[in-house]
C-alpha cells in the first residue's frame, strides 16, 4: 500500500509543471513553425498545382487537340446546317456563335483558375 | 467553431481546443502548447536532456501532436497524449545520434545533485539527478510519460525486464531521497529556465 501511495505520489510530482519564464515565448516559437509549415505546405500545393496545370495545357497542344476540334466542329457545323435546313430553310443558327479560338483558349484558362480555387478550398478543408 | 480570439480560447477545455485544432485551428493548439509546454519540457528535462535539447524535442513533439491530432480522441488527457508523444521523439533523436545504446546501458554517471533541506529531502528534478541514465529514463518515461513497462521497453530496445529492474532501482532511490524521514514526498519543484 505505501509503494502504491509513493508510485501515486510520484506520478503526481511529474504532473507538476515546473516554471519557466519563457513559457510564453516557447508557445510563440512553436505556432511560428506551425503557421510557417502551413504557408509552405500551401506554396508547395499551388506550385505542384501550377506545374500540372502548364503540364497538362501543353500536352494539349501537342497533341493537336485544337485540330481535332476544329475538324470536329467543322463536321458538326455542316450536320447541324443540313438539320436546320430541314427544319426551317434560311435560318442560319450558327451565325449566332463566334467561332473563335480565343474563346477556347479563355474557357480553358478560367477552367485552370477554377481548379486552384477548388484545390486551394480543399487543401483549407484537410 | 471557427478560428477564435486567444481570450476567449483560454476558456476552453483541452478536448475542445483538440476538435478546433482538428478543423485546422492552429490558434486553437497554440493554446494547448501554452498549457502543456512546460509540462513537456519539464519531462523532457527530467528524462536527461539538455535544456535547449529539450526545448527543440518539445517543439518538434507538439508540431508532430498538431499533425496527430486528428488521433487525439479525448479519452484521455491532452497532457499525457502529447508527454508520450515527446519521450518517443526524445528517445527517436537519441537513437539517430546513437547515443540511446549509451545511456541504456547506463554508462554516463549520475549528476551531482543539490544538497538535500533541512528535513534531508530533495525536489524531485534534484532527485532524479541522483539516479542513473537507464533508470531516469526508464521511470520518467512510466511515471511521467505514462507509458507501461512494455511501452517503455519497446521504445527503449531494451528487455521488459531490465526495464522494470530499472524502475525498481530508480524508485527505492527517489524514494530515499525524496521521503527519508517521514514517508512524505516533497511537493513542487524548482523554477526552471
Amino acid at each position: 500500500m505505501a509503494e502504491l501511495d509513493f508510485e501515486r505520489g510520484l506520478e503526481q510530482l511529474f504532473a507538476e509543471a515546473p516554471y519557466f519564464s519563457d513559457a510564453d515565448g516557447f508557445a510563440g516559437r512553436v505556432e511560428n513553425r506551425l503557421n510557417r509549415g502551413w504557408v509552405m505546405r500551401r506554396g508547395l500545393i499551388g506550385a505542384a498545382g501550377v506545374v500540372g496545370g502548364v503540364i497538362g495545357a501543353s500536352q494539349l497542344f501537342l497533341s493537336n487537340v485544337a485540330q481535332r476540334i476544329g475538324d470536329a466542329s467543322e463536321d458538326s457545323n455542316r450536320l447541324i446546317h443540313a438539320g436546320m435546313a430541314q427544319v426551317k430553310p434560311g435560318f442560319d443558327v450558327l451565325s449566332l456563335v463566334h467561332s473563335d479560338w480565343t474563346v477556347v483558349w479563355v474557357a480553358s484558362g478560367l477552367a485552370i483558375v477554377a481548379m486552384g480555387f477548388v484545390l486551394t478550398r480543399v487543401i483549407e478543408e484537410i | 467553431m471557427s478560428a477564435s480570439q486567444p481570450s476567449k480560447l483560454s476558456n476552453f477545455h483541452d478536448v475542445e481546443l483538440a476538435t478546433l485544432a482538428q478543423t485546422g485551428d492552429r490558434k486553437a493548439f497554440g493554446e494547448l502548447v501554452r498549457r502543456h509546454g512546460s509540462g513537456v519540457r519539464g519531462l523532457l528535462r527530467r528524462m536527461g536532456a539538455a535544456s535547449s535539447e529539450a526545448d527543440d524535442v518539445a517543439q518538434d513533439a507538439f508540431l508532430a501532436g498538431f499533425e496527430a491530432i486528428a488521433e487525439f480522441r479525448g479519452e484521455g488527457a491532452f497532457a499525457g497524449w502529447i508527454k508520450k508523444i515527446a519521450a518517443r521523439q526524445y528517445l527517436r533523436r537519441l537513437q539517430r545520434e546513437r547515443r540511446l545504446a549509451t545511456l541504456a546501458l547506463g554508462a554516463e554517471a549520475p549528476e551531482a545533485a543539490s544538497p538535500p533541506d533541512a528535513a534531508g529531502r530533495i525536489d524531485l528534478d534534484e532527485a532524479l539527478k541522483t539516479l542513473g541514465a537507464p533508470e531516469r529514463l526508464c521511470v520518467s518515461m512510466c511515471y511521467g510519460a505514462g507509458l507501461s513497462h512494455a511501452e517503455a521497453a519497446e521504445a527503449l530496445n531494451l528487455p521488459l525486464g531490465t526495464v522494470k529492474s530499472h524502475v525498481k532501482r530508480g524508485l527505492e532511490k527517489l524514494r530515499t531521497r525524496l521521503a527519508p524521514a517521514d514517508g512524505a514526498l516533497v511537493e513542487g519543484s524548482r523554477a526552471n529556465g
